[in-house]
């Protein structure tokens, strides 16, 4: 069962504040869902290897640095002198 | 010189260079159009008329001092749905987390049509972050389907697949995750491919799950979507999923073949009882053109779906993490929060459908729960890979109906999101196992259209374009919608 806790556990995990009337309805949306998605587990395929991203780390290309010509900061809206500004920490 | 704005990629380009008409009055037809249908349809949420005349402009200057320089796409108005990043231009993914984003950079994709002469007319509506099958959770609100604006236009590329059923650009690119892509086309009556995983570049895609979406084409006949294809898929550095061992594709058309055809039972059978009849006039009409057809079945399609949204959700959830309101975002100040507080603040303005596939791909991707959801999705796209590379050994190309559905009611769905998942049901078969499928026009019911799915195995796009234009040859009406 997909409980009003387990959605309160998810969203702090996933970093999302939900109305209450959010919660209610996605209490009962996810276990619908979930439910659904349990059809997998019918199924027996122990000896079977999942698939995988074909290519070998060795594979990849050489990691080396690129220059870019643009700001990496141009998109950040709260900006104080040379600095992106965040929330606190502490 | 009239109504150039309904003319197909190839039409325009071959216009463009026979001097017929210029690339500027060809755009400003296309913007005259835009102004006379967006409001109604809503494919089109950022439209650069500046920047389209100014391309076109260079593109006449080519035609008249230097056409050995035109590139293959001269002139042609393309959209790009708004998940692709293109420089200097907002891209918003249709959210309120990216709403001021402009990226400082093309996506792979973009700069190969751009370097091809192609003018990029504006960025298209779609579900917010391409989750959705209908294009209504958008921040723009919903892409109407130019046949009928009560109903949805498919998605999410629905203002790809609708702004050129409406002739509001002659192609588009989309991109398709669980049939994002081909639905759309098959809704607004338009061709739209999903190339095989690694074809085209997915480099400035803004990612929702990146084991299944690749970007593709979609215009208004067969010979367009090969046209664009030849042109945006091929290696790229900036993408180490890219598995061709080729520069160009150089799709060719057409080459006509005797193929053999394997229908998909499961699939037509399960859609409305209309479309499935026009699934199998389709295989007759391939039977009478000297096809070898018969019905066939994929086992595994039983676990297809369940398989694609828990892969689906997985990625999108660890996807979206990035969104943290800092380095991009709304204007929203930090100041007074703490840290985790202002992430949730902010991430709360995602969409209904959003936050629902991150909560659930956290779900699916706590421990407790990864072997029992996830593992087993990745371990059923192993089962049904293998299903399917046994039967294209049989079978050149597979078919089915691209939606087991006319298009639907604006607001009918969208309050079950269970109801719009088994809409995906044909189409997410072709992202698990990376194959290329094709949506093309196989009429109408009601006056809403019904779109045929060919599949093949990866790398056989050839193939698909074989059969689809053997299919439109024979079935092609020069019908545009009303609006």
């Amino acid at each position: 069962m997909v409980s009003r806790e387990t959605i309160t556990y998810l969203c702090g995990l996933s970093k999302l504040e939900l109305t209450e009337e959010e919660i209610v309805k996605y209490e009962l949306q996810v276990e619908e869902i979930i439910r659904y998605l349990d059809k997998l587990d019918s199924m027996t395929l122990s000896n079977i290897e999942p698939v995988s991203a074909e290519k070998r780390f060795y594979q990849l290309r050489e990691d080396i640095a690129q220059s870019f010509e643009y700001d990496p900061f141009g998109n950040a809206k709260n900006r104080k002198d040379n600095f992106v500004k965040g929330p606190r920490i502490i | 010189m009239s109504k150039l704005y309904n003319l197909s990629a190839n039409q325009v380009y071959a216009g463009i260079r026979a001097r017929d008409f210029t690339a500027e009055e060809y755009i400003f037809q296309i913007l005259e159009r835009i102004n006379k249908v967006n409001g109604k349809v809503n494919a089109l949420i950022l439209i650069d008329s500046k920047g389209a005349l100014e391309k076109a402009r260079l593109v006449d200057r080519k035609v008249r001092e230097d056409e050995k320089r035109l590139g293959a796409l001269a002139g042609i108005a393309i959209g790009i749905k708004d998940n692709i990043c293109t420089k200097g231009l907002k891209t918003t993914c249709a959210s309120k987390l990216l709403e001021e984003y402009v990226p400082p950079y093309d996506a792979t994709a973009v700069r190969r049509l751009k370097d091809d002469d192609a003018i990029i007319i504006g960025k298209l509506n779609l579900d917010e972050f391409a989750m959705g099958s209908s294009t209504e959770f958008s921040s723009f609100g919903p892409t109407r389907n130019p046949w009928n604006i009560d109903c949805v236009a498919g998605g999410s590329s629905g203002g790809s697949a609708a702004s050129v059923a409406s002739s509001e650009c002659s192609a588009s690119l989309g991109s398709d995750t669980g049939g994002s892509i081909r639905c759309p086309a098959s809704f607004c009556s338009v061709v739209g491919l999903k190339p095989t995983y690694g074809q085209v570049s997915r480099f400035g895609l803004i990612p929702y799950a990146n084991s299944l979406e690749q970007i593709g084409p979609i215009g208004k006949t067969v010979s367009d979507v090969v046209m664009i294809m030849n042109t945006i898929a091929g290696a790229d550095d900036n993408d180490q999923t890219i598995r061709v061992t080729y520069n160009t594709p150089g799709y060719a058309l057409p080459s006509k073949r005797k193929m053999r055809i394997g229908l998909v039972k499961e699939l037509t059978e399960g859609a409305d009882p209309e479309i499935s009849k026009r699934i199998y006039s389709a295989m007759d009409l391939y039977t009478s053109l000297d096809c070898y057809c018969e019905e066939t079945s994929i086992n595994y399609v039983e676990y297809a779906l369940a398989s694609y949204y828990t892969i689906a959700m997985a990625e999108a959830s660890s996807n979206l993490a990035r969104y943290d309101n800092i380095r991009y975002g709304f204007n929203f100040s930090p100041d007074g929060y703490e840290w985790n507080a202002y992430f949730a603040k902010a991430r709360s303005n995602f969409g209904d459908e959003v936050k629902r596939r991150i909560i659930i791909g956290t779900y699916i991707l706590s421990s407790a729960y990864y072997g029992k959801y996830y593992l087993k999705a990745q371990k059923v796209r192993t089962m049904l890979k293998r299903e399917l590379g046994l039967l294209f050994k049989k079978y050149d190309i597979l078919i089915t109906p691209t939606m087991p559905v006319l298009p639907f009611k604006i607001g009918e769905k969208i309050r079950d999101p269970i109801k719009m998942f088994m809409i995906d049901i044909d189409t997410v078969v072709a992202n698990l196992a990376g194959i290329p499928s094709i949506s093309v026009p196989a009429g109408f019911s009601n006056g809403l259209p019904i779109g045929l799915q060919i599949m093949a195995d990866e790398f056989q796009e050839q193939k698909l374009f074989d059969a689809a234009l053997l299919f439109e040859n024979e079935t092609y009406i020069d019908r545009g919608p009303e609006l």
